[in-house]
């Protein structure tokens, strides 16, 4: 083998990492906007592209299983649905809205030069390593509202094979995609330079979950490395704290990578450990996506201030979201791009926690952001 | 702002977090709305926000109006107007 198993996951997620960053940019492919709009401007025009999403990415993802190519599945750090992960849906919503972008529309832009997702990034990572702090009371909340027998996905619950109920999921939302494009409803005139059309991101990103899910052995995530980040900085000033936080001593990564066949063990705290492998290079490769499409087309840009509120409004939606991907727990990207695919309960109630908190956030936006 | 033109107002909201962009769009584009209609003013909107170069422009033909989107460097132009 010419590369060793760490070095070879590093640059498959760095690769995913670009390709995401880069399709992203050039589509803006904003998942925050999308449940903003639904609320702010009345309009379902963005969200379209998430529901062909989550339709290819069912069929990609099932048809995968059917071939035995996810010997992982539910796929690792999945957690049971618990009543508690939608308050922290909730706060997510808000957060998203306010930073003007989620954990991973942040990225890409701050790739692009954008000041306000600079400010965004660096409250993200506050909020992850905030919650180190009250970890053991939210754990035992989570804990305690648990459902559905802590199964993790509703096939899981029912036990039935996943085939079925994918089925009429694609059904009912391949449906809606087919009505959509009927009524040329899935694309729109663009005027920027080297745009694409969402659906066509969508397509991409469908492509690159089910790369990630076959090559790392789960579909994207990066907000533990949030507070990885966190910790790492937080241990520099206050070891013996850092030490002292059961959050930073937790080891929730623990599978075998289907790929390599290495065994990867890791968690939020600050050791360069598998999840330092995961999710840094993907991290590294968005931010890097969006920055060489942005240089590509001419619109590189760091010149560019944005009122104070907006970075108020940048660094507490960072915080909220930070503090959110950890409660919830995880964020939008790993529970829309891979749990909703795979029917994963706590992904469903994330989805309830997310609708109210993106209403919340559109509110308080218009009152007091943007003046 | 600034007065580029006698006849064109200026809004440089490059580098704003988005939505920002199209509230700003929306709340100006409706409070100049009969200067518009009328020719006597046209609206210049600078922005680096990529979604607002479709999302201004769509908003602004369903008021009735007219949207030109032109690339400068680093950013777009987006000039509202009420007749092309």
């Amino acid at each position: 083998m010419l590369l060793s198993p760490a070095v070879m996951l590093a640059v498959i997620g760095l690769i995913l990492g670009l390709i995401a960053g880069f399709v992203m940019h050039r589509a803006d492919f904003c998942i925050a906007g999308m449940f903003r709009d639904l609320f702010l401007f009345k309009s379902a025009a963005t969200l379209r592209a998430l529901v062909l999403y989550l339709a290819v990415a069912m069929v990609l993802f099932e048809g995968a299983r059917l071939l035995g190519l996810l010997p992982l599945y539910p796929f690792p750090l999945l957690s049971p649905a618990s009543l508690a992960g939608t308050l922290g849906g909730v706060l997510f919503g808000i957060g998203m809205v306010l930073a003007g972008g989620c954990v991973v529309g942040t990225l890409y832009r701050l790739g692009a030069g954008n000041r306000p997702s600079l400010v965004a990034f660096i409250g993200l990572i506050i909020g992850s390593t905030l919650y180190a702090e009250f970890h053991p009371f939210w754990k035992s909340i989570l804990t305690a509202t648990t459902l559905f027998s802590g199964s993790i996905t509703i096939p899981q619950y029912l036990s039935l094979s996943p085939t079925p109920l994918v089925a009429v999921a694609v059904a009912l939302l391949g449906a809606l995609v087919v009505s959509w494009f009927r009524h040329g409803q899935l694309s729109r005139r663009l005027y920027a330079k080297g745009a694409m059309q969402l659906w066509q991101a969508a397509l991409v990103l469908a492509g690159v979950s089910l790369a990630s899910y076959l090559l790392i052995g789960m579909p994207l995530g990066i907000t533990t490395a949030y507070a990885k980040i966190g910790a790492m900085g937080e241990q520099l000033v206050f070891p013996n704290h850092v030490a002292g936080l059961g959050f930073f001593a937790s080891q929730p990564l623990s599978y075998r990578n289907p790929l390599t066949g290495t065994m990867l063990t890791g968690g939020p705290g600050p050791d360069l450990d598998g999840i330092a492998l995961i999710q840094f290079p993907l991290i590294a490769g968005i931010i890097l996506g969006g920055t060489v499409s942005a240089l590509s087309l001419g619109e590189f840009t760091l010149g560019h201030p944005a009122p104070w509120r907006q970075y108020l409004s940048a660094a507490v939606g960072g915080i909220l979201m930070g503090l959110a991907s950890r409660m919830a727990p995880a964020c939008n990207i790993w529970h829309f791009l891979g749990g909703l695919p795979i029917l994963a309960f706590s992904s469903i109630f994330f989805l309830a926690g997310i609708l109210p908190g993106a209403w919340l956030g559109a509110c308080i936006l218009t009152r007091w952001v943007v003046r | 702002m600034t007065s580029a033109a006698v006849d064109t107002i200026e809004y440089d909201i490059r580098g704003q977090i988005c939505p920002s962009t199209l509230l700003i769009a929306l709340r100006e584009i409706n409070s100049h709305a009969p200067a518009l209609r009328n020719g006597a003013v046209a609206l210049l909107f600078l922005t680096t926000n990529r979604a607002s170069t479709h999302t201004i422009p769509e908003s602004a033909h369903n008021m009735g109006f007219y949207a030109e989107v032109t690339q400068h460097d680093g950013y777009y132009a987006i000039k509202v107007s009420g007749n092309d």
